[in-house]
């Protein structure tokens, strides 16, 4: 009996070593975490506006299928993100502080995000993501890594309710100007989906109406 | 004059009322089974795609994308995302009929949702034209289908038996839901229409080409 309590001790102790130890090819671990959290938010802080082209991968990785999408991406502080895909097939959504736009091919809908836990916590993400708060999210637990050129945010959802969509968001930032390189949503199956931002404008001028509906 | 009005309004409402009890099908007349037009029609499933997807379902509206996948085993996949990546479904069909949940979101995983889809989906995939098929004739078109407890479900064409025509679900009396394609073959749709006729419910399907820039 002892043998066997021992024996399930060890097995628990290996795995959340395991989990605890996990690492991503090239990039270390940035140690002092408050530290990094006080200078990233103060200089993703000065980001007011993004304007930049988007490909999106979604990954089955059980059926071997890939669909890539493209489109444009508009961010301005605080609070609105645009995504228009453009191919291969047509999509708009805008975040606008609590209210959502969506236009597919059929139909206009508009979301007060506030009414649906789902929306709300992916437009929160996207937000976040986009302006740099997301390390202040007390949805997720966060690890920081970093190499040469990027940091690499790695959030692990706490909730129960985000864990049945997301097994962790890996948030790339350049540290070039501390702007989002690539959003990675990795779900608990294994299937993944990457956004990749290209052709960026930091700070140019963005005006209202573009996240206007 | 009011009196003449009042009768004609309920002999119209009488019309109406006698319209929506008449059968469907009455005019329903059974057949001899041509089994060289059965064999050359039915449906043998969807070739793997992807579509823009788009259901309408008691006023609500949800679009997203749609992968159907033949796998190396000749199960299919089908499986359910938004167009941002989150995976609402993926479902496992086997040639056998079998039926697997492989992934659910919680607002999704209702019973009489899942097997709405299941049984949906089961038709456009042709699963339960396994049977000895039985055969009818209405009007310019020949039914063909097999009968599952109360229900029967048939594919059609016309007499020249040139092309699959529609699938179809239905009571003794009513029909429930229909399934219309449009493209070159029936194994590569370009549109299909999933209608229900016994609550409002549609499922639109487009398909996309999915390395078009």
């Amino acid at each position: 009996m002892v043998n066997k309590i021992f024996f399930i001790l060890m097995v628990c102790c290996v795995c959340s070593f395991h989990s605890m130890a996990q690492t991503y090819p090239g990039y270390k671990v940035v140690g002092d975490l408050p530290a990094f959290k006080k200078t990233f938010a103060k200089a993703s802080g000065e980001i007011n506006s993004i304007a930049a082209d988007f490909v999106q991968e979604k990954t089955l990785v059980a059926l071997t299928e890939t669909i890539t999408s493209k489109g444009k991406l508009w961010f301005k502080r605080d609070n609105k993100v645009r995504m228009d895909y453009v191919s291969p097939f047509v999509y708009k959504m805008i975040m606008n502080g609590d209210k959502m736009f969506i236009l597919d091919d059929q139909k206009e809908t508009q979301v007060n995000v506030r009414s649906n836990k789902l929306f709300q916590q992916v437009n929160r993400i996207m937000i976040d993501c986009m302006q740099g708060t997301i390390l202040e999210s007390n949805d997720f637990t966060t690890q920081v890594f970093e190499n040469e050129s990027t940091y690499l945010l790695v959030l692990t959802p706490a909730s129960k309710n985000l864990k049945q969509f997301f097994q962790a968001i890996l948030l790339t930032v350049e540290k070039k100007d501390n702007s989002p390189r690539s959003i990675e949503l990795k779900e608990p199956g294994g299937d993944m989906t990457i956004i990749t931002l290209s052709n960026k404008t930091l700070n140019g001028p963005l005006k209202d109406e573009v996240f206007s509906f | 004059m009011a009196h003449l009005r009042m009768r004609y309004f309920l002999f119209s409402v009488l019309a109406v009322m006698m319209a929506s009890c008449s059968s469907y099908y009455k005019n329903l007349q059974t057949v001899k089974v041509d089994d060289a037009c059965a064999e050359k029609i039915k449906p043998k499933g969807i070739a793997t795609s992807w579509f823009d997807a788009s259901v309408d379902v008691m006023g609500k509206h949800i679009s997203g994308l749609l992968l159907i996948k033949k796998m190396p085993d000749t199960s299919n996949r089908i499986v359910f995302m938004n167009e941002a990546g989150v995976t609402f479904f993926d479902f496992a069909f086997a040639n056998d009929g079998t039926f697997t949940v492989k992934q659910i979101i919680s607002q999704l995983n209702k019973k009489a949702v899942i097997e709405t889809f299941r049984k949906d989906f089961s038709l456009l995939l042709g699963i339960p034209f396994q049977k000895p098929l039985l055969a009818w004739h209405m009007g310019n078109e020949y039914y063909y289908g097999v009968t599952n407890g109360e229900e029967r479900i048939y594919f059609t064409t016309k007499s020249g038996c040139d092309s699959l025509g529609r699938l179809e679900i239905g009571s003794k009396r009513k029909r429930m839901v229909s399934i219309a394609s449009e493209g070159q073959d029936a194994e590569h749709p370009q549109k299909i229409v999933i209608k229900h006729f016994t609550f409002s419910m549609t499922i639109e399907l487009k398909k996309i080409e999915k390395n078009a820039d």
